[in-house]
């Protein structure tokens, strides 16, 4: 403890020199603690991409294979094909229906992947509904929607149906892009039983006159013309908010989106006469790290592992991981190396300053030793005053570089993001007609759930929040450690080698 | 043995490049509490290595050095306690340490072996006091006080563990004749009056006045010397 007290005394009695040592520290340190900081935001934030982007996986026809088939079906002629058709057995209907579709149990059996946290199917069709009408743009909507090789049916009366496991994970709801005003989601058990349960748009409801409860009558096109009907019970009205962006001058003139209905899947697949198929199967993995194991079990499960299986393909979003994490890395990547340098420097520093202090107060070594103090009583003292004086100077540092470490991320990630930062955006020229692009307003770019909507991209600057974390305190206390130790070497080594004797003689 | 400081055919050398030094060179000495032994010789002679070599901070080749009954050339003496409570040493540099001040240079050897913060204090203001050091000269840093002045502190904190020897190595090498013998007269005091065995080494005849023993040093060798009746 006297050591200590001496120690302090010493620290405090050598203003001059230790403002000089206690500057040079700082700037370093300053330097050293702002590029710790920075890395560890950008570590943390690449984490945080980790589990919303690049972490989405869908399995669906390939998009070549869907070519193909556009391909071949354009070079027949129309007239040939029908008469075609009409010979046709109903497998061989059925098979035409579902050639862009996916058997339900690949995408079952897909996702008991151990990498797979959660996972949803989705088939979209279109249905003839009786005695309703569409808003006003529905024509539009519905040509715009419809799938390739999709049966040309009269578009009044048609709507989109949207069918998954649960009402409520449906994409356009997880976005908030939808919400659901009256009634309820259908839920996984109405998908099971095949409840005929849909949900509406409310503008869609009010036109028509319909309330939760009510039944809407749907057409189901049946093999060889043979249409039957089938009763649908209204489970919930959900509203669309995207309006809100940008056009909202009135919104109730435009509301394209009011032809959707939402119901189980299995009931859309019965609409559609495509019991047991589904438009594509998506998976949520359980990090973007994933990415290429999933990948390859693709390859392999399905792609070699089942007859025609390289009709599928995996199409996940990790080259959007890619590009957002890509300046986050390297700006981690500088900062590392910069955090090594600093931290050299402040090494360096510590061990000149101890060199010629403890080399101008040799003497004082000496005198210690003559009138018989302990080696261990000079370590003690000489301890205390090196921890003093980085402990001073990384209390200042902290401060200094709590000012200034956004800044260097701000600066660092502009250096290294290059063009590669910034997402492009397909700005929606205002008020020309096409619909908005959704979901604007959400800060994260990243999927909260749902399927691939290429308008949903919008652009997101990658930004670094360098915040303060816990563990810079673990890692302040380290450095300060660390250097303390290293200009503790010095006094040791003049401790060790030193000669009263030699030095309380010299003049 | 017990009453005696007693060195024993003591040699040390040296490396150095030219080859090897003999600084000392079979030295036998002794000298008594209460009184003042001065060894006069040239600069070169080998005083301080001799004197070191008494307070332990140089070890002999060959010989003996008894301290009144405590052999310290014995391999497992303790040399720390010696230093602290046994010896107290006198520089010509004065070796005070400068950032601290008088006061706290002569609390230094009682705040390394342990005694209590009050009783260091009591002590070393009445050693001060003793030396000439007022209040307000207490306070200050040795660095700002005259060779005079430091000296006296430096005095006062070879008596701060109250030791049986004073060990002083030019005392006046650095000081005014007129400070100096003022110097020199504290040391034969603290023979005189509190009884101390004080060795003085150096080069400076005059202070063979307050002598009781006196040898003379050359070229590492020691001869004793006539002193005055
Ligand atoms: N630590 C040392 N290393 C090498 N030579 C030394 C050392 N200390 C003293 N000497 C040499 O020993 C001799 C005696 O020196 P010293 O005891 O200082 O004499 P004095 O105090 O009488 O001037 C000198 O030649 C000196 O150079
Ligand atoms: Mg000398």
């Amino acid at each position: 403890m006297r050591s200590v007290k001496r120690g302090l005394r010493s620290f405090i009695r050598h203003p001059l020199a230790n403002l000089v040592v206690v500057l040079l520290l700082f700037v370093c340190l300053t330097l050293s603690l702002s590029m710790l900081a920075v890395k560890l935001a950008a570590d943390g934030q690449v984490e945080e991409v980790k589990s919303s982007v690049g972490n989405y996986a869908e399995l669906r026809v390939s998009s070549a294979y869907k070519m193909q088939l556009f391909s071949e079906q354009r070079e027949q002629d129309p007239a040939k094909r029908q008469a075609e058709a009409r010979k046709m057995s109903e497998e061989e209907l059925l098979e035409e229906r579902t050639n862009t579709l996916v058997p339900e149990e690949i995408t079952d059996d897909f996702s008991l992947l151990p990498e797979i946290i959660s996972f949803d199917k989705v088939l979209e069709a279109h249905v003839s509904l009786q005695d309703i009408t569409g808003t006003e743009l529905e024509t539009m909507f519905s040509m715009r929607e419809r799938a390739p090789g999709a049966s040309a049916t009269s578009s009044s009366g048609t709507f989109a149906f949207e069918g998954n496991t649960n009402g409520a994970s449906a994409s356009d709801f997880m976005l908030g892009n939808k919400v659901l005003v009256e009634g309820s989601f259908y839920t996984y058990q109405d998908y099971l039983d095949a409840n005929p349960v849909v949900l509406v748009e409310k503008t869609l409801a009010e036109e028509n006159g319909l309330s939760v409860g009510d039944t809407v009558t749907a057409t189901v096109t049946g093999a060889e013309g043979r249409n039957s009907e089938m009763e649908l019970t209204i489970k919930g009205i959900y509203e669309t908010v995207e309006a809100e962006e940008g056009n909202a001058q009135d919104p109730q003139a435009f509301n394209p989106a009011g032809n959707k209905f939402f119901a189980p899947l299995s009931v859309v697949q019965e609409l559609n006469g495509t019991a047991g198929y589904v438009e594509l199967g998506y998976f949520y993995l359980d990090s973007a790290d994933s990415s290429a194991a999933v990948q390859e079990a693709f390859q392999e499960l399905v792609v070699e592992g089942l007859e025609g299986g390289d009709k599928y393909e995996l199409a996940t979003d990790y080259s959007d991981f890619e590009s957002i994490s890509d300046p986050l890395q390297k700006v981690s990547k500088t900062s590392t190396i910069g955090l090594a340098g600093a931290l050299g420097a402040c090494a360096l520093i510590i061990i000149l300053a101890m060199a010629i202090i403890v080399g101008g107060r040799t003497r004082e070594l000496g005198v210690l030793k003559a009138i018989g103090a302990t080696d261990r009583q000079v370590l003690i003292q000489y301890a205390t005053e090196i921890l003093c004086l980085c402990l001073v100077a990384i209390v200042l540092a902290a401060g200094a570089s709590a000012l200034i470490s956004q800044r260097m991320g701000n600066w660092l990630l502009q250096g290294n993001a290059g063009n590669a930062a910034f997402v492009e955006q397909a700005e929606s020229p205002g008020g020309t007609g096409a619909p908005p692009m959704m979901g604007i307003g959400a800060e994260r770019l990243y999927k909260q759930g749902g399927r691939f909507s290429p308008g949903n991209r919008n652009q997101q600057s990658v930004e670094l929040d360098v915040i303060y974390r816990g563990s810079m305190l673990v890692y302040g206390i380290l450095i300060l450690l660390g250097i303390s130790l290293l200009g503790m070497t010095v006094p040791v080594i003049w401790i060790i080698r030193l000669r009263p004797a030699r030095v309380l003689a010299m003049e | 043995m017990r009453d005696l400081l007693e060195v024993k055919n003591a040699s040390k050398s040296y490396r150095v490049k030219s080859g090897e030094v003999k600084a000392v060179d079979g030295v036998d000495l002794m000298a008594r509490k209460g009184e003042v032994t001065v060894i006069v010789g040239p600069s070169g002679s080998g005083k301080t290595t001799l004197l070191y070599l008494i307070g332990s901070l140089e070890r002999p080749d060959t010989g003996e050095i008894n301290v009144f009954g405590e052999n310290i050339c014995r391999p497992n003496a303790d040399l720390i306690q010696y230093r602290r409570k046994r010896v107290g040493f006198v520089f010509q540099m004065f070796n005070l340490i400068s950032a601290l001040t008088a006061l706290e240079n002569v609390v230094l050897p009682m705040d390394l072996e342990g005694i209590s913060p009050a009783e260091q204090h009591r002590r070393a203001e009445e050693l001060l006091q003793r030396m000439g050091i007022d209040h307000r000269l207490q306070k200050a840093k040795a660095n700002r006080m005259s060779g005079g002045e430091k000296q006296r502190v430096a005095i006062a904190r070879a008596l701060a563990n109250d030791p049986d020897v004073i060990l002083a190595d030019e005392p006046t090498g650095n000081l005014d004749s007129a400070t100096g013998k003022v110097v020199v007269d504290i040391l034969a005091g603290l023979a005189r009056r509190d009884g101390k065995c004080v060795l003085i080494v150096t080069h400076d005849e005059g202070i063979l006045q307050v002598a009781d023993w006196a040898y003379q040093m050359r070229d590492g060798r020691l001869k004793g010397m006539e002193v005055r009746g």
